[in-house]
């Protein structure tokens, strides 16, 4: 998978038709082979533009920052990142007039050891569902192309007893620093205040505790349950490398069983499972 | 004593781990302000005897409860949550209790994973006209979470 040349084609096309003021897309660093995301103003600067197996970050992410607001901004999704555009476009954070969306057919990317990363294995919705053109051959003729399957590390947790997976997950809160990375890198984190700070005496409830970051993380995770696309952009960018994507694959599963067949961001204007109900919703927990 | 308070703080759900004889379990309740808190009012006015371990907090609706509110009960190191609203059907707002019931379903599962017991967290549909059935409920509340013992979750922690 490299689309390199025709990525640097369509942004020079691009820049040279005056469409776009910003392009979003990746290059490789100055030292290794990893990749980082670029924002790219300047014609000049096309050729930096790389896209293969590297390019792991989720660009959407971007679009919520202030250099790209109200700009015309030509942007890199694969089928993750094209989910939480559709959501961002759904709740209205971004407009579709102003941007320029090259759709990648994603054939799966790559840790910096070269393994396929996990949720690449388990992708089923590998094409653009948003796109003003699309690279690459899709793998099949509809949106999924596959059937959903519980997350394995989430399916061997649940196999635990209760009092380990309460000390493993004790281990994990004890990990995170509170520096918020994940929060930054998500992309459908796109509030101005966020109330996992947790305004009144900041300098104690933003500490790096377990009950700040039990508090913290659960609360996150419970805004992004139904919205959540399984693009580990948090978990790319934790410093602790806590398994983030534990608690939001949980929430996916659970959404899925029992309320909706479908994927957040797979269909078009669909705001997330908590936006809607359904009379046969399971009733039988509550007393 | 620092060894054993770090035990305790690993161990979220060890049952009754050194607990007091004379311990009490503190529950949060949080009630609809139009089926089960008039439906708690009645079950007093009706003089029907429920267990005192309850801290009632009236919200406008049951889908008024973010969450959030649950995380945050926990965390402040309350020992149960029990959240109560009206029947489905019977909102005051029409369909609040629908969106409210998805909500709970899945931060319940979600706590379950993390290593709470279910019956930490609990819910329940209680009317304006059920006041022995709240009297009820609140007794099984509290008696599961006696059960369960003190929730050791960062006591040490001052809140």
């Amino acid at each position: 998978m490299d689309y390199t040349k025709q990525i640097q084609e369509i942004a020079a096309n691009l820049f040279a038709e005056g469409k776009i003021d910003v392009f979003v897309g990746y290059r490789t660093t100055g030292w290794d082979n990893n990749q980082v995301p670029v924002l790219i103003a300047d014609p000049a600067d096309v050729p930096k533009l790389v896209f293969n197996d590297k390019s792991v970050f989720n660009l959407v992410n971007y679009l919520k920052r202030e250099h790209t607001r109200n700009k015309r901004v030509g942007i890199v999704v694969k089928g993750c990142d094209s989910r939480s555009l559709n959501l961002l476009l759904t709740e209205s954070q971004v407009k579709r007039e102003k941007l320029y969306v090259v759709g990648i057919c994603c054939e799966g990317v790559t840790d910096e050891e070269g393994n396929k990363m996990q949720n690449c294995t388990e992708c089923i919705v590998p094409n653009a569902v948003v796109s003003d053109v699309l690279l690459g051959t899709p793998t099949g003729s509809e949106t999924v192309t596959g059937s959903y399957r519980l997350n394995s590390d989430v399916e061997v947790l649940h196999q635990k007893p209760l009092a380990e997976r309460a000390a493993w997950f004790n281990e994990v809160f004890e990990g995170c620093i509170r520096c918020n990375a994940c929060r930054h890198s998500c992309p459908l984190c796109y509030c101005e205040k966020c109330c996992i700070d947790q305004e009144t005496a900041t300098l104690y409830h933003g500490a790096n505790t377990p009950s700040s970051a039990f508090h913290a993380l659960m609360t996150w995770s419970m805004h992004l349950a139904g919205r959540c696309v399984d693009c580990r952009n948090c978990e790319k960018a934790c410093p602790s490398h806590l398994p983030l994507h534990l608690l939001h694959k949980q929430n996916e599963a659970v959404i899925y069983e029992n309320f909706q067949e479908h994927l957040a961001g797979v269909i078009e204007g669909d705001r997330g499972a908590f936006y809607k109900y359904s009379l046969k919703d399971p009733d039988d927990f509550i007393m | 004593m620092e060894a054993e308070a770090k035990d305790q703080l690993v161990s979220i759900e060890k049952p009754a781990l050194a607990a007091p004889p004379d311990w009490q379990p503190v529950i949060i309740g949080i009630l609809c302000n139009w089926c089960s808190y008039a439906g708690s009012d009645l079950t007093g006015t009706s003089r029907i005897q429920y267990p005192p371990n309850i801290r009632i907090i009236r919200v406008p609706c049951s889908s008024r409860v973010d969450p959030w509110f649950l995380i945050k009960s926990l965390q402040a190191s309350a020992d149960g949550v029990l959240v109560s609203g009206c029947h489905p059907g019977d909102c005051h707002y029409i369909s609040g209790n629908y969106y409210a019931r998805r909500r709970f379903l899945v931060i319940k599962r979600l706590l379950n994973f993390v290593g709470y017991h279910e019956n930490r967290v609990q819910f329940s549909w209680v009317s304006a006209a059920e006041g022995p059935k709240f009297a009820q409920v609140v007794a099984k509340v509290t008696e599961d979470i006696k059960k369960l013992g003190p929730l050791h979750l960062y006591k040490k922690e001052n809140f």
